[in-house]
């Protein structure tokens, strides 16, 4: 698919990919850039440097090995938990809708919600840090009353494109659920 | 009366400056601005100020204009939401201080409030009340960022106290290059004026107005065989409960078919519940506790005459309310209630007990000879004084005047706020103008204003609310989203 540019709201570049795999099924893959080789020397650095200006005073070589050890758990850490490498939404109509988001270890976490369930899929605005940011979320009926909504599921909640992103995943969603 | 006939001629003037050419008034007309309405106050927050603001807005929306409010997060209504006609509100994350109004440190709002400018575009900023930091706030940012500013006093203060003196100060700096004021009342406009050392061609009175409406006289509800005395304010000293509870026993002593009916709460209560256990008067003055706005017109067409004993008031919406609801008014001569109504339509006297027991026993002889006019053609006469659409029209014109103004820059209004604000406060206010413009260029490159969606419009020449109601499925939705947001944020 010919993709504009888009971005996520710090401005990095982001990747959009839909796939039609028939009339009512299509994946939405965001897929954020890698870890740069800069970011991780910039903080390495960073730690390793304030580990050997303490161990200069100190003269104790524990902090040396404590910063080493910092580093490696701290990255691993940060790929195994945080850094999201793509998030993919999966509508197929009638059955339901698959988030996923897989990490940069490797690490997948995969949710699935019901069609039963599942009331809209709106686009909303959030008070996000220090802005005010789009964002897209799957409205959850509630069991009780039909006409209500439960609670609220944001997608796309690590890479959080900007609106022309969301706008295009958004109309092909509607296209699925109207049909159904 | 003087001053009546001044407002009589400065709205000869306006409208003959607007039929003055058709030309002219056709291109004032068709220019849309971006408005954003910013106060501390705003609804759950029940109120003047509040109310003004949500009507107002709804006029300008109906004229055309995009109008989005921004305010504090009031409890767990934090976020974005949306009210009739897709009026957008920015309940906004910042920390409340005292009296529902937001701490200031002249900074911490730039970020969230320059995110709703920029991403809603805004062209004029309009900030209410004196009383609002953050309304103080965002003047100074809209500054700051190039936009233009009104703003619109809701008070009167004092010159004497320190309290007075210092806010007054702070009033000063922060008017010094807003680009237009607007006052309610002729006496609320000569005190700013005077507090904040302003050209008073830059300041326009524009009164409150009323939902003629909701107050309509209704006489079936009196009850013929007493007279009834309804007093609806809250209880705190500015609106001289003092003198109410000096007048009750007085004049329930000459009249023993005379009753009270008194709605509000405040920390005066006490002095009125004093009064009534002093004097038994527990089956004649009925205190109703706080009301509710819809109700006030319930408790109004109880009662035969209206009582306002305030002790300083910038333009009293309540005796209008009374007076919609065919009530006979008595007020005090304070600040600006003089231009309010009509002279035969109030009996004004001053603020102590013997004036007011006078001019109350006047209007009860003049009650009881049945000499009144009826409830509904006072209810007809005032029913077209004071409507929110001519508010809207006239606040139309301050903001078509604004927009073709420049804004200083940055230079310019240095030196502007140390000559006009005194040497120390100006040099002091001056340093924060540069640190809050540096503080912007490190946002502008945090985060660029290309960076920043902008906000899909729901007022406005491309307002998408109307287009959205008429179709009924796209409204459902609109509806589902009003709702999410209920639960999200």
């Amino acid at each position: 698919m010919a993709d504009d540019a888009f971005t996520d709201i710090d401005g990095k570049a982001l990747t959009l990919d839909c796939q039609s795999h028939s009339s009512f099924c299509r994946e939405f893959t965001v897929s954020s850039p890698k870890v740069s080789i800069g970011k991780v020397m910039v903080y390495t650095c960073s730690v390793w440097l304030v580990a050997y200006a303490v161990f200069f005073f100190t003269q104790n070589t524990a902090v040396l090995s404590s910063a080493i050890l910092i580093t490696l758990v701290g990255m691993m850490l940060h790929i195994h938990f945080v850094k999201v490498d793509h998030e993919s939404l999966l509508v197929i109509g009638s059955l339901g809708i698959q988030v996923s988001s897989s990490y940069a270890s490797g690490r997948e976490t995969t949710a699935f919600i019901e069609m039963s369930k599942i009331k809209d899929i709106v686009i909303n605005e959030a008070i996000y840090m220090h802005q005010i940011i789009y964002y897209l979320c799957v409205l959850l009926k509630d069991p009780s009353d039909p006409n209500a909504v439960s609670s609220v599921v944001p997608l796309f909640q690590s890479s959080k494109p900007r609106l022309n992103c969301l706008v295009k995943v958004y109309k092909s969603c509607q296209e699925i659920l109207s049909k159904c | 009366m003087g001053q009546r006939k001044k407002v009589a001629a400065m709205n000869n003037l306006s409208s003959q400056k607007v039929s003055g050419g058709p030309a002219d008034a056709v291109r004032v007309s068709s220019r849309r601005h971006n408005i954003c309405m910013v106060s501390d106050f705003f609804y759950p927050n029940m109120g003047g100020v509040e109310s003004h603001i949500y009507q107002l807005s709804q006029c300008l929306i109906e004229k055309g204009h995009k109008v989005v409010i921004a305010t504090h997060a009031y409890g767990r209504r934090k976020g974005v939401r949306y009210l009739t006609k897709g009026l957008k509100v920015y309940y906004l994350p910042l920390q409340v201080m005292y009296n529902q109004s937001t701490a200031t440190t002249c900074f911490h709002s730039l970020p969230l409030l320059r995110c709703v400018f920029v991403r809603e575009r805004i062209t004029v900023v309009h900030a209410h009340s004196s009383f609002s930091a953050m309304a103080h706030d965002a003047l100074f940012h809209a500054k700051t960022m190039g936009l233009n500013t009104v703003f619109t006093d809701h008070s009167l203060f004092g010159f004497a106290d320190v309290s007075s003196v210092l806010t007054n100060k702070l009033l000063t700096v922060s008017l010094c290059d807003t680009n237009h004021i607007v006052c309610v009342s002729y006496t609320s406009k000569e005190n700013t004026v005077l507090r904040a050392a302003l050209n008073p061609e830059i300041v326009s009175v524009i009164p409150n107005a009323v939902d003629p409406t909701d107050f309509t006289p209704d006489p079936s509800h009196r009850h013929d065989d007493r007279i009834t005395i309804v007093v609806i304010s809250r209880l705190v000293y500015r609106k001289g409960i003092d003198l109410l509870g000096g007048i009750i026993p007085e004049l329930c002593l000459k009249h023993p078919d005379l009753h009270f009916l008194i709605g509000g709460e405040g920390p005066k209560r006490i002095v009125l519940e004093e009064v009534r256990e002093k004097y038994q008067l527990h089956d004649r003055v009925r205190l109703l506790g706080a009301l509710e706005h819809k109700n006030v017109r319930g408790v109004l067409v109880q009662g035969h005459i209206f009582l306002n004993t305030s002790l300083t008031e910038a333009f009293c919406m309540a005796i209008v309310e009374g007076a919609s609801c065919g009530l006979q008014v008595v007020s005090t001569r304070v600040g600006g209630i003089p231009e309010v109504l009509p002279e035969d339509l109030i009996t004004l006297c001053e603020p102590n007990v013997r004036s007011l027991c006078a001019g109350l026993e006047t209007v009860i002889a003049r009650q009881r000879s049945g000499s009144v006019p009826s409830p509904f053609s006072i209810h007809a006469r005032v029913q077209n004084l004071y409507t929110w659409r001519n508010v809207a029209e006239r606040t139309e014109k301050v903001y078509d005047r604004v927009a073709g103004e420049e804004v200083l820059p940055l230079d310019r209004r240095l030196r502007r706020l140390r000559s006009h604000c005194g040497p120390v406060a100006g040099s002091i206010f001056a340093f924060v103008a540069v640190l809050d413009f540096l503080f912007l260029l490190l946002l502008q490159w945090l985060v660029p204003d290309r960076g920043m969606d902008i906000a899909v419009d729901t007022t406005g020449p491309q307002g998408q609310w109307r287009q959205e109601t008429s179709k009924h499925g796209a409204h459902s939705k609109c509806a589902m989203k009003r709702e999410a947001e209920t639960k999200t944020l």
